[in-house]
């Protein structure tokens, strides 16, 4: 079912002899995040932005579920569809709890439910209540300022979403997470989303479909792998870049690969027991976990020349981790990043599930492929 | 200590004393002035901010009367407030109301520039955030624009205050009563306690809204952030 139809549609700005947006014809099925790339200027936020008519079109139709949304009034249309900025925009006179509460308020639901609601938003972006509830923005670091505007956009459940690099203003690492972490929860909600990026490799994650725009118009419309595979025409080829195959590794997640097995030891353990385990495994390691199952560290061939009897002792913590949703591309970085060759998988509550090496990685895109 | 020091501390000494037996012998009279006084300053500030925060609102909404107010504050806040009155008076007459209206007049120009400009500084991504989601103009301009302008207005409505405590002791010349009837009044008499008394009570009063009005930024600013 087609969510959303933009037809023909142009955008000329008052005092400049440039299109912005020049005949965009496009279709995005409901339930899918659409991503708009392409370079500054190339219109991608105009055409997010006249969605909800925040910008009006020269010409041309926007049809929303059929409607054409010059039939609806703005501010009834805005309240329905979800806005999420790169500069989040929170209101800092306003708490955690007011700001996620913004279009709740203006929809005019009761006090009860607004407060039920802005717990439930918070708790789902990961933010526990109790605590950020009553906290200003200032007080937030800014992957928590940005999952504040995204439950904030989230509050009233809207089918459609508009999002302009709404994980651009944070570190690499923490904008991994938070995409990981939104594709999770995209996989319960199915919102039909407009997401503008000019990042090449976060459009090639995060994306049903792909619009790759320049200079105001739609240059190719294609699901990932399409855009890999068959790019349109050269712009579109430098666009994705040479290395399209490491370009897959966004593409494909950990849990579609299988983990090679680590034994688990406690701290209790004996010296003899972890130099068995170390050895009868093909990685030459083990994992060391906590009374409740949690990952504490790792016993290698080296950490085993640490004084001490027990397991205890001669284990050394371990920093690559990743969880079952990063990208093979995330897990990759991260490898490189401390300079081993292998991460230990572990789910949500941090208990080990095995490990992925280098070689799993370069098998899985040769397979893929 | 040589003589002429004495002979200073000595006139010094007799001077305090003069002046405290000055307050005390015309407490009433000095009561009832320092009340006009505060009134006429009040009401003015109080109609000032009115006309001032929809007239500061109005000029962030259309650029051409922005264009208009502000450079015309601008000059008439250079302007020494003796000789604007004086170009008041031939236009506005003497009287209580007169002196009221050249009051309100100076208290605008501050609260007018400073809800402009306490506007026109809110990070446009803020605004731009309220208008995605759904808010209407009203609704931004109620919860968004004022509450975080506040500040700012709250300033300019300080600045106005203080100004025209001072300035009201100059209004009993055309009529409009206050404690410049002490001033005045003390130097055509050439009575020394008399103008200290007037000079003295309006600067306690400018000082007490200077502070008092601090105080309620800062309470607005901390609850901000």
């Amino acid at each position: 079912m087609i969510k959303l139809k933009y037809e023909n549609l142009m955008k000329q700005f008052p005092g400049s002899d440039l299109q912005a947006v020049s005949e965009l014809n496009m279709e995005v099925p409901e339930g899918e995040i659409c991503i708009l790339v392409g370079p500054s200027g190339c219109g991608k936020t105009t055409t997010m932005k006249m969605t909800n008519r925040l910008i009006e079109p020269s010409s041309g139709h926007i049809y929303i579920d059929g409607v054409d949304n010059r039939e609806i009034d703005p501010i009834k249309l805005r309240l329905g569809i979800g806005y999420v900025i790169q500069e989040i925009g929170l209101f800092p006179h306003m708490t955690i709890a007011e700001n996620v509460a913004t279009v709740l308020v203006e929809k005019k639901w009761n006090k009860e439910e607004i407060r039920q609601r802005v717990d439930e938003m918070l708790e789902l972006m990961g933010l526990d209540p109790e605590i950020y509830r009553k906290r200003r923005p200032s007080d937030l670091s800014g992957g928590q300022r940005q999952r504040v505007g995204v439950a904030r956009a989230l509050a009233s459940n809207p089918p459609i979403m508009l999002m302009d690099e709404p994980f651009g203003a944070v570190d690499p690492i923490t904008r991994a997470r938070l995409q990981n972490e939104f594709l999770r929860l995209q996989e319960q909600m199915r919102k039909t989303i407009i997401f503008v990026t000019h990042d090449i490799d976060e459009a090639i994650k995060m994306g049903d479909r792909i619009a790759v725009m320049n200079q105001g118009k739609l240059v190719q419309f294609a699901t990932p792998d399409e855009l890999l595979s068959m790019p349109a025409n050269e712009f579109v080829g430098n666009l994705v870049g040479g290395n399209r195959s490491i370009k897959r590794l966004n593409l494909i997640r950990v849990d579609e690969v299988e983990l090679r097995k680590l034994t688990k030891l406690t701290v209790a353990h004996t010296r003899q027991q972890a130099a068995e385990a170390v050895e009868n495994n093909p990685l030459n390691l083990a994992v060391v976990v906590d009374g409740q199952g949690k990952l504490l560290g790792l016993v290698s061939r080296s950490s085993l020349r640490h004084e001490g009897e027990q397991v205890k002792d001669l284990y050394t913590e371990v920093h690559d981790i990743v969880g079952l949703g990063s990208t093979l591309n995330d897990t990759l970085s991260i490898m490189l990043g401390y300079g081993d060759g292998f991460a230990v998988v572990v789910d949500r509550e941090g208990k080990p599930l095995g490990a992925i090496t280098v070689d799993d990685i370069f098998s899985a895109v040769k397979e893929d492929e | 200590m040589n003589q002429i020091s004495v002979g200073f501390l000595q006139g010094f000494t007799d001077g305090i004393r003069k002046l405290w037996e000055f307050f005390v012998s015309r407490k009433e009279a000095l009561l009832e002035l320092t009340v006009e006084h505060i009134w006429i300053v009040l009401l003015a500030v109080l109609i000032a901010i009115v006309l001032g925060i929809i007239l500061g609102l109005l000029s962030s909404y259309y650029k051409t009367l922005a264009s208009i107010i502000l450079p015309f504050t601008q000059i008439m806040m250079t302007v020494p407030s003796l000789a604007l009155l004086a170009l008041f008076i031939p236009i506005l007459g003497i009287g209580f109301k007169n002196g009221l209206t050249a009051l309100v007049i100076y208290s605008l120009l501050p609260i007018v520039r400073n809800t402009y400009t306490g506007i026109a500084g809110i990070n446009p991504r803020i605004i731009e955030a309220a208008r995605g989601m759904g808010l209407t103009e009203w609704r931004i301009l109620i919860k968004i624009k004022i509450p975080l302008a506040m500040p700012v207005i709250l300033a300019g409505v300080r600045t106005a205050t203080v100004m025209i405590t001072g300035i009201a002791a100059i209004v009993y010349a055309i009529g409009a009563g206050g404690l410049g009837e002490f001033i005045f009044r003390g130097i055509s008499g050439t009575y020394r306690e008399m103008i200290m008394a007037g000079a003295i009570m309006t600067s306690i009063l400018a000082i007490i809204a200077d502070y008092g009005l601090k105080a309620v930024e800062q309470y607005l600013l901390q609850r901000q952030s």
